[in-house]
């Protein structure tokens, strides 16, 4: 894909990437960074990276929504925020030293539990809050 | 001119408990952010079901938390991958103005579906791009 018809793939994949994550809270960088890999043949590494840069806008978005709304106290968690921020640059260096294919399958296992976790809460919705 | 030397007393307190995050928040927080970065997601997958099931707050204000706390995590993601030369602006910003609109949309589809089956479709989905992914490592 290149040009023209990459951008339109892109916009269209951010939407349904957004419907996904507004109405199930998961699927900002769960959905991004596998499309990167696998449709538009990122690196692991370049692909997470982007992904970071997609899900910032959605969340200031959000949280703006959120306040007019008056729900949560967006200071607490700004701050709360600053303190996974040193997690997030450790987190990001680990990255950065792991081989993509590596990390890769990391990814994996990480998107695996969240679609079991998904599947659970839907088919025993009871079990949800345990 | 003493009366004008600072708040009362008990706003100060106030002030400096808001201040400082209790250790239940800072060790979310921190763990969040690890998963962030390492894995260029917001993290909020954890630290929701943590804040409602270990830091006991309400399941709404864990998910406003939550998501006011990817900004600051994300913007340190960003910049340290950014160093590294791995950031795609371009393509990002065609992804984040898609993303932005549907996020909304999916808000208002919220109330209309069934979430339950939703769930189950979606996390079998998943399932099939991690082996997917897997496959291809």
């Amino acid at each position: 894909m290149t040009g023209t018809t990459l951008y339109l793939a892109l916009v269209s994949f951010g939407v349904v990437a957004g419907v996904a994550s507004g109405l199930l809270g998961v699927g900002g960088g769960t959905l991004v960074v596998p499309f990167l890999t696998l449709a538009v043949g990122f690196s692991q590494h370049a692909a997470e990276a982007t992904s970071l840069l997609v899900i910032l806008p959605t969340a200031i978005a959000g949280s703006l929504v959120l306040r007019r709304h008056g729900v949560g106290d967006l200071g607490l968690a700004l701050r709360f925020g600053a303190v996974g921020a040193v997690g997030s640059v450790l987190g990001a260096l680990l990255a950065l030293a792991l081989p993509g294919s590596t990390l890769r399958i990391v990814f994996a296992v990480f998107v695996g539990l969240v679609g079991l976790r998904l599947a659970r809460d839907g088919l025993f919705p009871e079990r949800q809050r345990r | 001119m003493r009366a004008s030397a600072g708040p009362p007393e008990a706003t100060r307190r106030h002030a400096l408990r808001s201040l400082v995050l209790d250790p239940k928040l800072l060790t979310i927080g921190a763990g969040g952010g690890v998963l962030s970065g390492l894995l260029g997601v917001g993290g909020g997958i954890v630290m929701v079901p943590l804040l409602v099931l270990w830091a006991r707050y309400p399941q709404r204000d864990a998910h406003a938390i939550s998501l006011g706390a990817i900004i600051p995590i994300s913007v340190a993601g960003i910049a340290t991958y950014g160093v590294a030369g791995e950031v795609r602006y371009w393509q990002a910003l065609g992804l984040a103005a898609g993303s932005v609109v549907g996020a909304r949309l999916g808000a208002r589809l919220l109330a209309q579906i069934d979430e339950r089956l939703l769930k189950v479709v979606f996390g079998a989905f998943l399932v099939g791009v991690a082996a997917l992914l897997g496959a291809r490592g």
